[in-house]
């Protein structure tokens, strides 16, 4: 059973680090919040995979993955709202050249 | 009541109407003066007629307003609009080209009705009334040509003079309301004992102050600052005869001692007064100390217990009198200046007019059949019959001598000289002097009548006091014509001149206090100014102090956070790059820190 948690670690920290890497390697905003899509994922297979191995008896463990899994649909929403809006504004979504909240 | 009321409100509403409607001030004065003179003469008919009228107004508890028209009020009444009348009549002509008529003519009628309102008046509080409007007016009318150098000085001194005198006025008529209970005019004379002394000498304070008495003879010659006809009305029939008629009305109460204290008054005036004149260089002036001089008369006359004497001397002087001052006006006009110097053969140049002036002059002196001779006469005999004899009839008899020498005096400078060219004529002031004259010369004939409706009789005058009275007239005359004063006076001549100014005269014993104690007052106030200054100070800085730490204190602690919150702003603002990779990249350090002091734990726990 432990080694089944193991697994299950395992593939999210898999998971977190392709999307670490995705978000920090590229340049594209759509790619880089897949990337950040894929972090939130990982932490969301952690939570299921703590929930099924340790409490399984406990529900609120299914409730908080439900919340968070809205909260990652709203996100998405909204970033790829935003990468609409920059798409139509400034023709491309390229992040190196998306310099305006210099401060 | 009708007559009265006309008398009284006629000359009010015309000097109303003048003021509001502000054109044709001549019409209009001369209306009411008109109006007026109908309603005093239907007012002495009604008199004559038997019983005394009066109208009562609600006023005070217990004190109503009352006007009455006895056979004395309404005798005086009628001599002040007559003089009033004929003087508004010369005023036209007079005034015909000074701008401010308006206002000349609105006041000369205010002062009228005040004359009327004082004459007329029944009880003391009506009389105290009218004799402020009185000397009000006067104020106004001295001052009337307030622009030029030393009329206002003039005006003030008239004012301040008569208006000090006044308190013995006031104590007077209150000692006699409260003695008596009433303020009835008639009701208070029946006072007796030490009341009725008081409330005299204090009433002859006030008659010295406003018929100008020795000592407070000054400011009536001063007050011919004012235009000519104003000095015809002030020293005939109504500001200067205020006081002798005060005395005059209050003459059944006045108890021996204040008789003899009225007589003496009178009889010095008289004579300090009539050197004045005599030594005067400037006619109008000269003709100024000649009316203290001849109410100091009347004074004598009340003083020996003869009041009619003195009502016929104040009729005859004041148709004198004024005709005088409009013949001088006239003469004024001539030379542009009343000095005796410049007048010098202004009666050749205008025969008719000075016919008038010698004719009201001789009257003056008491020369019969003029008016003022039986007058005068009346004078001496009352003082020969009176108890106080010895000292009355010297200064009478001396009083007659300078009468007869500065009016001769005055005439042999006008009628000398060089003949000038005729000047034009002046209808409006011949009209006004005319009428006067013949008053003057002819008004003897009225007083036998005026002495049957008063109801008393003068002391029986016999051969001695008109014998007296001619002598003297007749040497005065004399003496004036043919000897210059300076020659006739000698060493009395300098002194006179300056007005008998005895050790600064008023100056010294009223006017210098008076300033000392203002100047102390002045400094009282200073110190009580500084005091209050200080006190403003005082709050003023603390004032200041408080804005002070209001601005460098609470508002510099509050900006200084302010700027100190954005200065730290602007500065972590640096830290923002807007590159979205390195932001992520920082945010991961940040989770590697914290997993790597997570993951240490048991290495420090």
């Amino acid at each position: 059973m432990i080694v089944e948690l193991s697994v299950a670690l395992g593939i999210g920290a898999g998971l977190f680090g392709v999307g670490l890497y995705g978000a920090l390697s590229q340049t594209n905003l759509v790619m880089i919040i897949m990337g950040v899509e894929l972090i939130l994922a990982a932490a969301l297979v952690n939570l299921v995979a703590f929930w099924r191995y340790l409490h399984p008896d406990a529900m609120s463990g299914q409730m908080f993955f439900l919340i968070v899994m809205t909260v990652m649909a709203v996100e998405m929403t909204v970033g790829f709202g935003i990468a609409i809006a920059r798409f139509r504004s400034r023709g491309s979504v390229e992040m190196e050249e998306a310099r305006e909240l210099k401060g | 009541m009708t007559p009265l009321a006309l008398t009284l409100l006629a000359p009010l509403l015309a000097a109303l109407l003048i003021f509001a409607s502000r054109r044709m001030p001549e019409a209009l004065a001369l209306v009411g003066v008109a109006l007026g003179l109908i309603g005093a003469v239907g007012q002495l008919i009604g008199v004559a007629g038997g019983g005394a009228s009066s109208v009562i107004l609600t006023f005070l508890p217990d004190m109503p307003i009352r006007l009455i028209a006895t056979p004395l009020t309404a005798i005086l009444s009628l001599v002040v609009a007559t003089v009033s009348g004929f003087v508004v009549l010369y005023a036209v002509g007079y005034m015909r080209h000074d701008p401010q008529k308006i206002r000349f003519f609105g006041t000369l009628l205010l002062f009228v009705t005040a004359m009327q309102g004082l004459v007329l008046s029944g009880d003391w509080i009506t009389l105290l009334g009218a004799w402020e409007l009185i000397g009000f007016a006067s104020y106004l009318l001295i001052g009337f040509w307030h622009d030029r150098a030393g009329v206002a000085g003039a005006a003030t001194r008239a004012f301040l003079y008569t208006r000090s005198a006044d308190l013995g006025l006031y104590i007077g008529a209150f000692v006699l309301i409260g003695a008596s209970g009433t303020s009835e005019i008639s009701t208070t004379l029946a006072t007796t004992g030490t009341p009725a002394l008081i409330a005299g000498l204090l009433l002859l304070v006030a008659a010295m102050g406003k018929s100008a008495q020795v000592p407070l003879q000054d400011w009536l010659q001063r007050a011919m600052a004012g235009p000519t006809p104003v000095s015809a009305l002030l020293h005939s029939a109504t500001l200067v005869a205020a006081g002798a008629i005060l005395l005059i009305r209050t003459a059944p109460m006045l108890p021996g001692g204040a008789l003899v204290a009225i007589g003496i008054v009178g009889g010095v005036t008289a004579v300090i007064t009539g050197l004045i004149a005599l030594a005067e260089k400037d006619l109008k002036r000269l003709l100024a100390a000649s009316t203290s001089s001849q109410y100091g008369l009347m004074l004598v006359a009340v003083g020996a217990g003869a009041p009619i004497a003195a009502l016929l001397h104040l009729i005859a002087h004041a148709a004198i009198k004024s005709s005088l001052f409009l013949g001088a006006g006239v003469f004024q006009h001539d030379r542009d200046g009343t000095d005796l110097d410049a007048l010098s053969g202004a009666g050749r140049a205008r025969p008719g007019i000075f016919a008038g002036f010698a004719l009201s002059a001789l009257a003056l002196a008491g020369i019969p059949p003029l008016a003022g001779f039986f007058s005068k006469d009346a004078v001496i005999a009352a003082a020969l019959a009176s108890p106080a004899a010895a000292w009355l009839v010297p200064l009478a008899l001396a009083a007659t001598v300078l009468t007869g020498a500065y009016m001769g005096r005055a005439l042999h400078v006008l009628w000398a000289g060089n003949n000038v060219a005729r000047p034009k004529p002046v209808p409006f002031m011949a009209a006004g002097l005319g009428v006067l004259v013949v008053l003057a010369a002819v008004l003897a004939l009225g007083f036998g009548p005026l002495e049957h409706l008063l109801d008393a009789e003068l002391v029986e005058a016999g051969l001695l006091a008109p014998a007296l009275g001619l002598t003297a007239a007749l040497s005065g005359l004399a003496l004036g014509w043919l000897v210059k004063p300076r020659r006739l006076m000698g060493p009395v001549f300098g002194w006179a001149q300056r007005g008998f100014a005895v050790f600064g005269g008023m100056e010294t014993f009223v006017a210098r206090p008076a300033l000392a104690i203002a100047t102390a007052c002045e400094h009282l106030e200073r110190w009580l100014y500084d005091w209050v200054l200080g006190f403003g100070r005082i709050n003023l800085s603390l004032g200041w102090l408080a804005r002070k730490i209001d601005i460098t204190g609470i508002d510099g602690f509050i900006f200084g956070l302010v700027r100190q919150t954005i200065n730290a702003g602007s500065r972590l603002r640096k830290l923002q790059s807007g590159f979205i990779h390195r932001e992520m990249a920082l945010a991961v350090i940040g989770m590697a820190v914290i997993v790597a002091i997570l993951l240490a734990a048991p290495l420090y726990s």
